[in-house]
């Protein structure tokens, strides 16, 4: 009997008067890459923050490899264990960024699990050569670009082989070249092993990093499947404001208005 | 004191300069920082003790001659470590002479002793004492100031924290100092974009209470912005493992040229010590 | 003298290296140094774990604040330190912290500010800014509700108070350097003003340009705050735990100690006067007065009828040099120990200030009744 690396049961979470997630529920099996899927605030966010530990639900339960993933519990030795095997990178680069250099920041968390300093020196110049960003390592975050920012915040969670990567919004204010670059690498980094869960509203992305796909919509999940079939349901990603139909041009000369995603041409 | 509303444009254009300016030094330390000159070489913690004695002998000594000496050591490091003297002049010597002049100024006429200049007019005199007051003051400015610059603008700033602790500064305040510094700059782009928009979005002139009020909102919105964003640090701090204590790794390593610096700086400081006492 | 003041940059409170004696500058760290202390451990206390980033996000705020233009009535500019602002939300001790590091950050990087002085500036804008903008902003803003107006006036003055009294202290400070601080040709070696110029010069820029600035940043972040994230406002006092426990009725606090405030500011204001009443007790003879006649003969009777020397001596003429406005008749007593009378100047100048306040907020206290137990 495989146990599910995460399982949620109907989890509601509550903000400032504000209801995120609505007696969700959810299993992640080991291995898995999966994508959420929904519009911004439909509370995808939310999620990967509960499932990183750092938020905690009013009502349901959540666990992980088995045991309840609660306040009380976490802290300590627990603590350090599941921070290492579990990793969150956040939307907004600059949250996450928190160091002077470059260096410092990939050396952050094997910091704070206590490794010897040796062979964190060893593994940072080493993670640093695999993203490609050794050139970066004493630069500030305040002097890169938002993709080299992005890069770096992957290498500083990578750094310590998490066995679950939860992404926020990976490729979101991405130029094209350093957005084909993330995908290239995620879908490299996602083997067997690693269970990885991307939170986007990117339909472009999903093809290409997850088997499986959750559609979100105001705190619960509406729809799930293959991305194959979640993407031809039109109505389904119209109704959750993932595409949208305006008028708009075709090569022929035609302009008119029927649901479409931008960027990829037809 | 009334200078009309003419100037209340430049205001924000003053503000937003100094941004700028800011964001540009920092950037421009951090390239000098990486320059192949001697200071550049030296391990960061020799540098504090080598110069830190030297930023407090010129502001503390009572010889100017000592301190004119430290001076011209100052102009010779600079020189050696390839920051250029006209930048020096134009950030640090002109600034501080500014200032520092303005406010001794008073100083040459009020101090009594013996005249040596009497103004046409106003029938007071510069007196010698006076002069000589308002010289060394400068001098000792402009020497420190000289000095510190130079530590400062030859070590990358995380470097330079790190190398505090060799005076015993508390590992948690290195972590908070260079977190700081590094969301400075973001607050800065903030504060920045948020008067640049502003600037755009105003047709004709603002009068001071409207600036005023802009200027207080943008204040508002920076300390929201700067609850909101420690609350989402802490949490990506937590996310990595963070459970209060806090650690430093340095990659200082030092050679046989950083003590014979350090031998040498130890002796002029030692020499310029007992002289200007 | 009345400073040029176009551009009140020149103003700052900043003082730079050189300016301070080694013993001034050893004292002041010294003295700053068990408030970082105390500061942090309570700070550690309330905010745990929380503590590295939010005090450095709030440092971040203070250093970009003080680069702001505020623009003042008048056409003229000022530059506001934040500590109104840092105080009121966030509390005195973590604001102390903020500004002591945005300060050194200031000094260090920037060179805004010497390193010598750094325990000066900090101890003056940081620490006793924080205390004062504290018990200012406590007493006007009494129990009012989170979002009342009169909240925003209690910040405003808490800023304003906070920079006079800071700039107030670095006019002392300055001002005692040529006092002390001699070299052999009796020039001054530090900063070469007597505090009879060192203050009214700093002061008068201050309580015009540089207070108003704070006083404005202050008041627009609190109003801002009111209405965009009311929160924020109350974490101050929702996080000190005793505040709660304590009882509803003033028995405690503000009200309670008025009365005591009020003595000391009177008392405070009438130290000159005292010195005046005695009309002229043993020693209180200005240089002048040992070629005058008349006081001649009043000093023989005052002393046992031993006649006063008939040259002035040369130690009271070149210190009396010094020291003459603003009470020129009845100059300080004791001038064998100038110390003294500078001393009773700065007190006289404290207590202007603080009955200043006292006067605000008896005015402001006036028009609300007293409220019977809202929430801080």
């Amino acid at each position: 009997m495989i146990v599910p690396v995460f399982e949620v049961r109907d989890v509601t979470y509550r903000y400032h008067e504000v209801t995120a997630l609505d007696g969700l529920n959810l299993t992640i099996m080991p291995g898995e890459r999966v994508a959420l899927l929904g519009a911004n605030g439909s509370g995808k966010s939310t999620l990967l923050s509960i499932l990183d530990g750092l938020c905690f639900p009013e009502k349901g339960s959540v666990a992980f490899q088995g045991e309840p993933l609660t306040e009380n519990r976490l802290g300590g030795e627990v603590e350090f264990d599941f921070r290492r095997r579990v990793a969150l990178v956040f939307q907004n680069p600059d949250v996450q960024l928190f160091n002077p250099t470059v260096f410092d920041e990939v050396a952050f968390g094997p910091l704070q699990l206590q490794w010897p300093k040796e062979k964190i020196r060893l593994r940072v110049n080493e993670i640093l050569e695999q993203m490609e960003i050794a050139h970066l390592k004493d630069r500030s975050p305040h002097h890169l670009s938002t993709g080299e920012k992005k890069r770096v915040a992957l290498a500083s969670v990578l750094i310590l082989d998490p066995e679950v990567l939860l992404l926020d919004e990976p490729t979101a204010a991405l130029d094209p070249k350093s957005e084909s670059q993330m995908i290239d690498f995620l879908v490299s980094c996602s083997g067997g092993r690693k269970t990885v869960v991307t939170a986007t509203h990117d339909l472009d992305l999903v093809e290409d990093i997850a088997d499986t796909c959750h559609v979100f919509q105001r705190g619960c999940i509406v729809a799930a499947g293959a991305p194959s079939e979640i993407l031809n349901d039109h109505a389904l990603l119209l109704g959750t404001n993932l595409i949208h139909a305006h008028r708009h041009a075709h090569a022929s000369g035609e302009f008119h208005s029927h649901p479409h995603r931008h960027g990829h041409g037809h | 004191m009334t200078r009309g509303r003419e100037n209340l444009r430049g205001v924000v254009e003053r503000t937003l300069a100094s941004f700028v300016d800011a964001l540009e030094h920092a950037f421009y330390a951090e390239e000098l920082a990486k320059e192949n000159g001697v200071l550049q070489k030296l391990d960061p913690r020799v540098k504090i003790v080598a110069i830190l004695p030297l930023i407090l002998i010129a502001a503390l000594a009572r010889r100017l001659w000592v301190v004119a000496a430290l001076f011209v050591i100052a102009v010779a490091v600079a020189m050696l470590s390839k920051v250029p003297l006209r930048m020096l002049a134009k950030r640090v010597w002109l600034s501080v002479l500014t200032f520092t002049g303005l406010i001794s100024l008073p100083a040459l006429f009020l101090t009594p002793g013996q005249a040596i200049y009497t103004l046409p007019f106003f029938g007071r005199s510069v007196t010698a004492q006076g002069l000589r007051i308002g010289v060394c003051l400068i001098m000792r400015a402009e020497t420190a100031a000289t000095f510190s610059v130079l530590l400062v603008l030859c070590t990358p700033w995380s470097s330079l924290l790190k190398a505090l602790r060799v005076l015993r500064l508390p590992i948690v305040l290195v972590v908070i100092l260079g977190m700081t510094y590094r969301y400075i700059f973001l607050l800065l782009r903030n504060a920045h974009d948020m008067f640049k928009s502003r600037k755009s979005r105003t047709v004709g002139r603002l009068d001071g209470r409207e600036q005023r009020r802009a200027a207080t909102a943008s204040a508002g919105v920076l300390i929201s912005k700067t609850q909101q964003l420690s609350g989402e640090v802490y949490l990506a701090m937590r996310s990595r493992g963070f459970q209060g204590e806090v650690y430093v790794l340095d990659e200082f390593r030092t050679g046989w040229f950083d003590w014979v610096m350090l031998a040498v700086f130890v002796t002029v400081a030692i020499l310029a010590f007992w002289f200007g006492r | 003298m009345i400073w040029p003041a176009y551009d009140v940059g020149l103003l700052r409170m900043h003082i730079p290296d050189g300016y301070l004696s080694p013993s001034t500058c050893a004292v002041l760290y010294g003295t700053a140094i068990p408030f970082w202390y105390v500061a942090f451990a309570r700070v550690k206390r309330l905010l745990n774990t929380r503590l590295v980033p939010l005090l450095a996000m709030v440092s971040a705020f203070c250093f970009v604040i003080m680069m702001f233009n505020v623009p003042l009535p008048g056409g003229t500019t000022g530059h506001a330190v934040g500590v109104g602002a840092a105080t009121v939300v966030l509390g005195p001790w973590a604001s102390m912290l903020a500004v002591s590091i945005a300060l050194l950050i200031q000094a260090v990087f920037f060179g805004d500010g010497g390193i010598t002085t750094l325990g000066a500036n900090c101890f003056n804008m940081a620490i006793v800014g924080s205390i004062v903008a504290h018990l200012v902003y406590r007493a006007a803003a009494g129990r009012t509700a989170i979002t009342s107006s009169r909240r925003v006036l209690a910040a405003g003055l808490a800023g304003y108070a906070a920079i006079n009294v800071a700039a107030l202290f670095a006019a002392c400070e300055l001002g005692i350097q040529p006092l002390f601080f001699r070299d052999a040709s009796g020039a001054p070696l530090y900063a070469p003003y007597a505090l009879h110029i060192a203050i009214p010069a700093m002061m008068l820029g201050h309580l015009t340009f540089a207070g108003l600035a704070e006083l404005f940043v202050s008041g627009g972040v609190v109003a801002y705050l009111q209405r965009t994230n009311p929160a924020l406002l109350g974490q101050r006092s929702s996080a000190r735990t005793d505040e709660a426990a304590r009882p509803p009725a003033a028995t405690t606090g503000w009200r309670a100690t008025r009365p005591l405030w009020i003595r000391l500011a009177l008392l405070m204001l009438l130290t000159p006067l005292g010195i005046l009443a005695a009309g002229t007790a043993w020693g209180e003879w200005g240089a002048r007065d040992f070629s005058d006649p008349q006081m001649r003969q009043q000093i023989t009777a005052a002393s046992g009828n031993i006649a006063p020397p008939s040259q002035q001596p040369r130690g009271l003429a070149r210190l009396s040099s010094l020291w003459s406005a603003p009470f020129p008749q009845y100059a300080p007593p004791f001038v064998r120990r100038p110390a003294f009378g500078y001393v009773m100047s700065a007190v006289f100048g404290s207590g202007l200030i603080l009955g200043f306040f006292l006067l605000i907020v008896w005015m402001a206290g006036g028009r609300e009744a007293e409220a019977p137990t809202t929430s801080a």
